[in-house]
C-alpha cells in the first residue's frame, strides 16, 4: 500500500472514527479554561490528595477550599494546594464562594455531602462508587436529575479515558464483532490498613474494612471496571455470583481481600472478575473477548489482538505492537495517525496523564463549555447498582438477581 | 519485631526495615510510607509519560507549571546545590543523557546531535523559579530534565517524615542499597551499621536520624556517540566522570545527600571547603570518596543483630 493509498483507505469509516477522535490537547500545551473554575474538596485522602495534584494542571482550576474532619489529612492537602481556604465542616466550605465540589470522602458520606453540594448550587463530582447503599446512590441519582442547571459527574474515570475512549470506538464499530466473554482483574498487593495510633481515629480512617459501611473490592474497585464494560458492550449484568473470603491478611478482618465474581449479560455473555489484596501479577485490566479478536485495557495503555481472519483496517499501518507472550497487540493510541505524520508515533504510546487527570477535565468543560460530562448520574447509579449487587452475592454465598429496578431513577 | 517491605519504583526496588511491636499497625505505617515513594515515581519519573516531571518537560516552555510545596521545596534543593555544586550537580543535563543513549528509547523525537544537546543545558540559563508562584519554567524549548537520583532521595524523605509522623521510631529505608535513610536505631545500638565498599575492605557507618547517599559510575550504562559511557555525566564538559571513585554524603536529607554524591562523583575537586557540614570528610572509619582501589559497586548491610 502507497501512504496515498493509505490516506484513502483512512477516508474509509474505520480511519473515520479515528479522525474524529483527535485530541489535539494530548499532546499540546497545558489545559485552559474559558472561565476560572472554583472548586471546594471535601475529602482529603489520597484520592483527594492525587485530585489536587490533577488540577494543577489545568490552568483556571483553582482549588479554593479543602475540608476534611482529619487535621492531618487536612494539613496534607494543604501541601498540594496551599493557597486554600480549609475546613473542618463541609457546611462552611459550601457557604464560602466555591462554583464546584469535589466529593471525595468515605464512600457512605457521598449522600450527605452530594445532596447538601447540590442543594447550595453547586456542581458535583462524585467519587465512584456512589455510595454503600442503593437507596443512598438513588438519592444522589435522583438529586443530580433535579438540579438541571447543574454538572453533577460521576468519578468513573473509563469514560474519560483517551485511550479507552479510542478502545469503544472500535468496539462499538465491530471491530472485535460481538463480545461475548470478558475478564477483568485487579490484582494489588497492601493491606488496606490506615495506620493511626488512636483508635477512634483508626475506626474512621479503615472504613473500608468496617463491615457495616464497606462496598468491598467489588465497590471500591470493581465498580470503576463493571462500569467500562457497560459502557463498552451497552449492557448491563442480570445476575450476578461471588465467592471470596479472608485469604492473604489474616489479620482479623472480616472484609474479603480476595474476590471472584460472574457476571451474566443477557443473550449469554459473561465477566470474570477477580480481585485480590495478597498479590500484584498483572495488576489491573479489562479483557474483551470477540469473535474477531480481543481488546485488552490497562488504563492508561491498551491494546487490540487480532484473529488471523479478521479484517486488516487502515489506521493499523501505522500501530506500534507490542509482544505478550504468544500474542501481539497492537497498541492502541490517540491521534495515531497524526503522530505518524509528523513521526512522533510512539510519544503517543501511554497516556501524558494518569486516567484521573482527564476525568476532572472533563467534569471542568461540562462546567465552562456546557459539554455532558463523562460519566453522569444514571451511569454511575447503574455501576454503583452493580457492584452492590455483588457484594450482596458474595455476602450471601449465592446467585443474586441485579432487577432492572435497581437501575431506575425515581 | 522487625518487619520488611518493599516496592519497585524508579527503575529500582526500595525497601523498609520496620522496628516495633504491632505487625498489623508496622506493615500499615510501612505500606503508607512506601505509598510516598510510589506518589514520587508517579510525579517525578523521567519514564513514565504520565508523570509531573514529563508533564514539566512538555509544557514548561510555553507556561509556567504551578507546583506543590513539597515539589517547589525540591526544586530549591536543587536551584541551590547546582549553585553550590558550581554546577557538576544539574538535572538539565537530560537532552545530553539522552544524545548519549542514555535514556534508552524514551520517545519517537529525534535524537539531538551532543553539540545541540549540550547548549540546552545549563540551570541557570534554563529555568526560572517564582517562590511567590511556586512555579517553574523553561527560558526555551527543548530543555527537559532529569531528577535522576535526587527524585530517589525525596522519595525516602517523605516516606522518612510518614514514618515519623505514624510514631515510628525505628527503621532503616533504602532505594536500591544507594540512598539509605535512617531513623532513630535499633534496640540497644547506636545507629544502623551501613557497610560500604567491597567483601575484602568495606567500611562501615552508623548512621542515625540521617541519610546516607553513595554515587559510583557503575551501573547504568549505554553505548551512543561517545562509544560506551555510563550515567554520570559531567552537564559542564558534556563528558562521563572520569576516574573510578565513589561518593558517600551523609546529610540530614537523602535528596541533598544524592545530589551531592552525584556532584563529587563528577568533580571530586569540589570536596575541600564544601559548604556544608554533614559531609564525611575522612573523620572515622572512612571519608567521602573512597579510594579508586576499593570495588565500584557500593553496598550495604544490614546489622546482622537487631
Amino acid at each position: 500500500m502507497t501512504p496515498s493509498d493509505r490516506r484513502d483507505f483512512l477516508k474509509g469509516a474505520v480511519g473515520a472514527a479515528a479522525v474524529t477522535l483527535l485530541q489535539p490537547h494530548l499532546f499540546a500545551g497545558p489545559r485552559r479554561l474559558s472561565a476560572p473554575v472554583r472548586l471546594g474538596l471535601v475529602g482529603c485522602g489520597r484520592q483527594g490528595r492525587a485530585m489536587l495534584s490533577e488540577l494543577s494542571k489545568i490552568e483556571g482550576a483553582t482549588p479554593a477550599g479543602l475540608c476534611d474532619i482529619d487535621a492531618r489529612r487536612l494539613r496534607g492537602a494543604t501541601r498540594r494546594a496551599p493557597d486554600a481556604a480549609t475546613f473542618d465542616d463541609y457546611h462552611a466550605l459550601l457557604d464560602s464562594d466555591v462554583d464546584a465540589v469535589i466529593v471525595a470522602t468515605p464512600t457512605h458520606l457521598h449522600r450527605e455531602v452530594v445532596l447538601a453540594a447540590l442543594a447550595a448550587g453547586k456542581h458535583v463530582y462524585c467519587e465512584a462508587p456512589l455510595a454503600h447503599r442503593l437507596a443512598d446512590a438513588k438519592a444522589i441519582a435522583a438529586a443530580a436529575r433535579r438540579a438541571e442547571s447543574l454538572v453533577f459527574q460521576a468519578g468513573f474515570q473509563g469514560r474519560s479515558d483517551p485511550v479507552y475512549t479510542l478502545a469503544q470506538s472500535f468496539v462499538r464499530a465491530g471491530a472485535i464483532r460481538d463480545i461475548f466473554q470478558m475478564r477483568a482483574q485487579y490484582h494489588h498487593k497492601t493491606s488496606w490498613v490506615t495506620p493511626s495510633t488512636d483508635p477512634e481515629r483508626e475506626k474512621l480512617l479503615n472504613w473500608r474494612l468496617d463491615p457495616e459501611l464497606s462496598t468491598g473490592l467489588a465497590g471500591e474497585i470493581g465498580a470503576q471496571q463493571f462500569d467500562v464494560v457497560h459502557w463498552f458492550t451497552g449492557k448491563y449484568p442480570e445476575r450476578v455470583r461471588a465467592t471470596g473470603g479472608v485469604l492473604a491478611w489474616q489479620d482479623g478482618r472480616e472484609v474479603a481481600d480476595t474476590v471472584h465474581a460472574e457476571f451474566l449479560f443477557p443473550g449469554g455473555a459473561r465477566l470474570d472478575w477477580d480481585a485480590t489484596l495478597g498479590n500484584s501479577f498483572e495488576g489491573q485490566y479489562e479483557l474483551l473477548y470477540g469473535v474477531m479478536g480481543t481488546v485488552r485495557l490497562a488504563w492508561t495503555h491498551g491494546w487490540m489482538f487480532k484473529e488471523a481472519d479478521a479484517a486488516t483496517q487502515g489506521w493499523e499501518v501505522y500501530a506500534n505492537r507490542q509482544q505478550f507472550y504468544n500474542d501481539e497487540g497492537i497498541t492502541l493510541i490517540a491521534d495515531a495517525t497524526k503522530l505518524a505524520s509528523q513521526g512522533k508515533l510512539k510519544e503517543g504510546v501511554g497516556l501524558p496523564n494518569p486516567p484521573l487527570y482527564y476525568a476532572l477535565e472533563s467534569f471542568l468543560l461540562a462546567i465552562t463549555e456546557g459539554a455532558a460530562p463523562a460519566c453522569g448520574a444514571e451511569e454511575g447509579l447503574r455501576a454503583t447498582a452493580v457492584a452492590l449487587r455483588a457484594q450482596q452475592a458474595l455476602i450471601e454465598g449465592d446467585e443474586v438477581t441485579i432487577p432492572e429496578d435497581d437501575f431506575k431513577v425515581d | 519485631m522487625i518487619l520488611r517491605l518493599a516496592t519497585r519504583a524508579m527503575g529500582t526496588r526500595f525497601e523498609l526495615v520496620l522496628s516495633g511491636d504491632d505487625p498489623v499497625y508496622l506493615r500499615a505505617t510501612g505500606e503508607e510510607a512506601l505509598a510516598e515513594i510510589e506518589q514520587v515515581e508517579s510525579r517525578l519519573s523521567l519514564f513514565r509519560r504520565d508523570s509531573l516531571l514529563s508533564h514539566i518537560n512538555r509544557v514548561a516552555h510555553a507556561a509556567p507549571v504551578r507546583l506543590d510545596l513539597d515539589t517547589f521545596g525540591l526544586f530549591e534543593t536543587i536551584d541551590r546545590t547546582v549553585r553550590e555544586s558550581r554546577g557538576a550537580f544539574d538535572p538539565t543535563v537530560a537532552p545530553l543523557m539522552r544524545s548519549l543513549g542514555l535514556h534508552g528509547e524514551d520517545s519517537g523525537a529525534p535524537l539531538l546531535d551532543l553539540a545541540d544537546a549540550h547548549a540546552l543545558v545549563g540551570w541557570d540559563s534554563a529555568i526560572l523559579l517564582d517562590p511567590n508562584e511556586r512555579s517553574l519554567r523553561f527560558t526555551r524549548e527543548g530543555v527537559s530534565l532529569d531528577l535522576g537520583g535526587i527524585a530517589k532521595g525525596h522519595g525516602l524523605d517523605l516516606a522518612a517524615t510518614s514514618l515519623r509522623e505514624n510514631g515510628i521510631l525505628s527503621a532503616l529505608l533504602h532505594g536500591g542499597t544507594s540512598s539509605i535513610v535512617a531513623l532513630g536505631a535499633p534496640e540497644g545500638r547506636q545507629g544502623w551499621s551501613i557497610a560500604l565498599g567491597g567483601e575484602t575492605r568495606p567500611v562501615t557507618a552508623l548512621l542515625r536520624d540521617a541519610a546516607l547517599s553513595v554515587s559510583a559510575p557503575s551501573g547504568r550504562r549505554a553505548v551512543g556517540p561517545l562509544g560506551e559511557v555510563h550515567h554520570l555525566v559531567d552537564p559542564r564538559s558534556a563528558r562521563p566522570a572520569k576516574g573510578s571513585s565513589q561518593a558517600a554524603v551523609i546529610a540530614a536529607q537523602a535528596a541533598t545527600a544524592d545530589a551531592w554524591s552525584t556532584a563529587l562523583v563528577i568533580d571530586p575537586a569540589l570536596a575541600p571547603g564544601l559548604p556544608f557540614e554533614n559531609l564525611l570528610t575522612g573523620e572515622g572509619s572512612w571519608s567521602h570518596n573512597l579510594p579508586p582501589s576499593s570495588p565500584t559497586t557500593p553496598r550495604f548491610r544490614l546489622p546482622q543483630t537487631v
